[in-house]
């Protein structure tokens, strides 16, 4: 896979002046991540009183109850419908990406702003409408009944059905967006070349195209895969608030249990695992760059 | 890029059918996205205060958006706190994409996980720390408080996507550039940031999605003159959702379309 | 994007980013309160009068009035707390005391709705606004009568209820059916509700606290556990739903106005409170939004149809209001979530 991609070899050391570039991001990170993120740790470890205030005392209390059973099960729930989301996007959303990348120029920028306009209403108001679709005298069932007579109505809202519709639609964007990021300089010439050679459309697919829109898809999966862990609007409106994530439960922990300490215990051991998984990930990548 | 390479991409795209069944997917999901935008602007017709009832058509909320000031002023506020997100947002996360992909930096690891962590750090735990942050600082809460959260979890997705892009581009381009008598800036703006567009206008898609339908941080980070359109809207689910808010959204949807047409036709005279 | 609009709401920004702070002009309210709660009717009319300009905030929950003030300090000058969280903040110390004698018009409240546990020498707030949460029923389809919380939950109803997303709340209904205490948990009466509740859970389709009204106008959902706000909506959109005070006990809450330590503005809080307590104010709340009126005064001029609401003025019924349980908050929130995530 050379040529193409970048050797990881013709990266140079920094000098002063790229140090001074980077400055601002740094700055950035330190100010406004860092230090909140310290405040959070700093939480973690204090206790809360009888009247719902932290206390600066240091105790590991909150950490030891993360990991009682019923969170980690809550975790695994979140994990699993992000992981299902981000499946079902990339299945349903490279062909859209591949589709705009590759379309002609007034087009390309049409096709891009027609596919974010829905999302330039409100969040609420979209929900909303789709509970309206969704219900039982809705507009689906309506359409089913009609079709399918002497059916029941479907039950969709307020079941994980209703829940993933909700969730691929939010998170669609973020996954055509990206790969369309990588799809537009697919040189064509190389997919002639392929078609040149003899393979078929879907060797040309899976031996071509997937292997250099790769990027793409790997930053479209983190962009949709992690946000949507933390995610909690959905399943609460369009599922009812059924089955509490652990968004739902570190917001919780901010709001009716008047637990912080214990919500950002939560927090920061979620963020960690997650640095954690992040950081051997890139580790392994620059590994398999260099290698390449 | 049209004449020769279009023509070569509709037969590098392949037999009829496939191209066929790549346009109609496309179609098809462009209608699963509209189904609610359609849906909601249906209601902002109904004559029911409650938006789940229909009980007849109407211009009525039209008119009363339009003399609606709060939401008015707050949607104005959205679009700001918006457009300024985003193109800071659009500097940074590309600046950061080119630097870290340029340059061996010691500690890279650390800072492009630490990038990452504003997209999964829960929202609320992300509001309260900037709130505290903020006010340890004594900083007054406004629109550049909001901001600078909304950039904080934006940019990161900038970054990915511009990132993603550099990892295809061949580090000729550059060297070429500056072979050519370029100074890195030059040959960085001349050059790469050109070919990194379409990832650069996908990141800013992004940020500006985010930042226009955020909530929690914005709760925490905002006084009464920055509030947002979301901080507005939500309270207002108690009384049930007025059909001026779907009328707010049809007139954004219908404003959004008329200004990308005509900057389109412009851009024809222009030619 | 087209430059010149690009720059001009750049500039427009810088414009507004450059802004100075809000100076503390003598005729400035900073209320923070629960959206749709103050109509801007009122506060039209507020400021037409007195010329005192409204900065007006607002928040869902109280948690996240108590978060924002406490993690950010008091900017406000009034806020609208619910009785417990009241209680909370006055332990506290974070609201100040008001001054009796420039709230002329607080006689016209109803006896019931002073003095109250949350603030018994009423030194810190006055009600506002009130409620209680109870069981609504769609009498179209549901022929049976329904008044209690053990005659909601049952198998016959399964995948048809709509109950508060309120951990605190399910857990008070079942405290009642079994005749516990609601305000003094301790961790035997949660293990002996525990049980109850696992049951209800399974029952439940909708859990929510926004807006159960729309599973129920939608159809989803046949019967409920709401606040008598939804319920009042709904009842003035269709008399099919019916509201009534469960027989074993139900929650009242006594939404009320205070400022919080350190207001600049505390004369002009002062205003607008005397302000709220005029009858035909108070009316205009009401007319905007069909809650229990704690104005003896306003509730002369209200509508016969206004008055006739069950849900805003349910007859009789043992209620209670909420005390702060410190840290069985916490205790619940685990309960309720562990019964919930269990499949």
């Amino acid at each position: 896979m050379s040529g193409v991609e970048s050797a990881g070899g013709a990266r140079r050391a920094p000098g002063w002046r790229a140090w001074a570039l980077l400055a601002p991001l740094l700055a950035w990170l330190l100010l406004f991540i860092v230090i909140p993120t310290g405040i959070l740790f700093v939480y973690s470890f204090c206790e809360r009183d009888e009247l719902g205030r932290v206390v600066y005392t240091f105790t590991g209390e909150s950490y030891a109850r993360v990991f009682d059973p019923i969170y980690l099960r809550i975790f695994g729930w979140s994990v699993g419908y992000a992981a299902l989301t981000t499946a079902i996007c990339i299945v349903v959303g490279f062909p859209v990406a591949y589709q705009i990348g590759r379309a002609r120029d007034p087009w390309r920028h049409r096709l891009l702003l027609l596919m974010m306009v829905p999302f330039w209403t409100s969040f609420l108001i979209r929900t909303y409408a789709w509970i309206t679709i969704l219900k039982q005298e809705g507009l689906l069932n309506a359409v089913w009944q009609a079709l399918v007579p002497g059916h029941g109505p479907l039950d969709l809202l307020y079941t994980p059905t209703a829940v993933m519709i909700g969730l691929v639609y939010a998170y669609l964007p973020f996954m055509i967006l990206p790969i369309y990021g990588s799809v537009e300089k697919l040189d064509p010439a190389l997919i002639e070349a392929a078609h040149d050679l003899g393979a078929g459309q879907l060797r040309v697919f899976s031996a071509v195209i997937i292997p250099l829109t790769l990027p793409g898809i790997a930053a479209g999966t983190l962009l949709v895969f992690v946000p949507s862990i933390a995610m909690f609007a959905i399943t609460d409106l369009m599922g009812g608030a059924r089955v509490p994530l652990i968004g739902n439960v570190i917001q919780n922990q901010f709001m009716q249990a008047r637990d912080w300490p214990f919500g950002a215990a939560l927090g920061m051991v979620f963020m960690a695992l997650f640095a954690v998984v992040y950081w051997v990930l890139g580790r392994w990548r620059e590994r398999e760059e260099a290698a390449g | 890029m049209e004449g020769p390479s279009s023509t070569r991409w509709r037969i590098a795209a392949g037999p009829g059918l496939f191209r066929l069944a790549l346009g109609s997917w496309t179609g098809v999901v462009l209608a699963f996205l509209y189904l609610p935008v359609l849906v909601l602007v249906a209601y902002s017709f109904n004559a029911s205060r409650l938006a789940v009832v229909w009980e007849g058509f109407t211009f009525g909320w039209y008119r009363e958006v339009w003399g609606h000031t709060p939401l008015l002023q707050a949607a104005r506020n959205s679009l700001v706190i918006a457009v300024v997100t985003t193109v800071v947002a659009v500097v940074l996360g590309t600046a950061g994409a080119w630097l870290l992909h340029r340059y061996r930096f010691r500690g890279a690891g650390a800072i492009e996980t630490l990038v990452a962590i504003p997209m999964v750090m829960p929202e609320i735990l992300m509001g309260i720390s900037l709130l505290v942050l903020f006010a340890t600082a004594g900083m007054p809460l406004g629109f550049t408080t909001v901001i600078v959260g909304h950039v904080t979890f934006s940019f990161p997705f900038v970054l990915v996507a511009v990132r993603a892009r550099l990892r295809g581009l061949d580090p000729a381009l550059e060297e070429a550039a500056l072979d050519l008598g370029a100074t890195p800036l030059q040959a960085f703006w001349l050059v790469i940031v050109p070919c990194l567009r379409p990832a650069i206008v996908a990141g800013a898609l992004m940020a500006f999605t985010l930042s226009w339908d955020e909530l929690i941080v914005t709760f925490f980070t905002a006084n009464a003159a920055s509030a947002t359109l979301p901080l507005r809207v939500f309270g207002m689910a108690k009384v049930g959702l007025n059909p001026m808010l779907n009328a707010l959204s049809a007139i954004f949807i219908v404003a959004t379309v008329a200004f990308v047409a005509f900057s389109a036709y412009l851009k024809r005279l222009a030619r | 994007m087209n430059t010149p609009t690009l720059s001009r709401c750049l500039l427009g920004a810088v414009l507004a980013l450059s802004a100075p702070a809000a100076v503390r002009a003598a005729g400035v309210l900073n209320l923070f309160g629960w959206s749709e709660y103050v109509p801007q009717t009122v506060i039209d009319a507020f400021t037409k009068e007195t010329g005192i300009k409204v900065n007006f905030e607002t928040y869902s929950s109280n948690e996240e009035l108590i978060s924002k003030l406490v993690a950010g300090g008091g900017r406000y000058d009034l806020v609208q707390p619910s009785d417990y969280a009241a209680e909370v903040m006055i332990r506290q110390k974070l609201l100040a005391p008001l001054d009796a004698t420039k709230l002329g018009h607080r006689k016209n409240l109803l006896p019931e709705f002073q003095k109250r546990p949350h603030d018994p020498e009423d030194k810190y707030t006055v009600p506002y606004m009130s409620g209680t949460v109870g069981i609504v029923v769609n009498t179209e389809k549901v022929k049976t009568a329904v008044k209690s919380y053990r005659e909601v939950f049952q198998p016959a109803f399964k995948n048809r209820i709509v109950v508060l997303n309120d951990n605190r709340e399910i857990v008070t209904w079942a405290l009642y059916t079994l005749g516990l205490p609601i305000n003094k948990i301790p961790k035997e009466n949660l293990a002996k509700v525990r049980p109850i509740i696992a049951e209800w859970v399974k029952l439940v389709k909708v859990f929510d606290s926004d807006s159960p009204k729309t599973a129920l106008l939608n159809g989803d959902v046949d019967l409920g556990v709401v606040w008598s706000g939804e319920a009042a909506i709904l009842w003035n959109q269709h008399k099919k739903f019916q509201y009534t005070i469960p027989a074993e006990g139900a929650h009242q809450y006594i939404d009320v106005l205070a400022i919080p330590t350190g207001a600049k503005n505390q004369a002009e809080a002062h205003q607008f409170i005397n302000f709220i307590l005029r009858p035909e104010v108070s009316k205009m709340i009401s007319a905007a939004f069909p809650y229990t009126n704690p104005n003896g005064a306003a509730r002369k001029l209200l509508t016969a149809a206004e008055l006739a609401n069950p849900a805003s003025y349910p007859k009789g019924g043992k209620i209670e209001t909420f005390r702060d349980i410190g840290k069985t908050a916490a205790d619940i929130d685990r309960l309720v979530t562990d019964l919930k995530s269990a499949k």
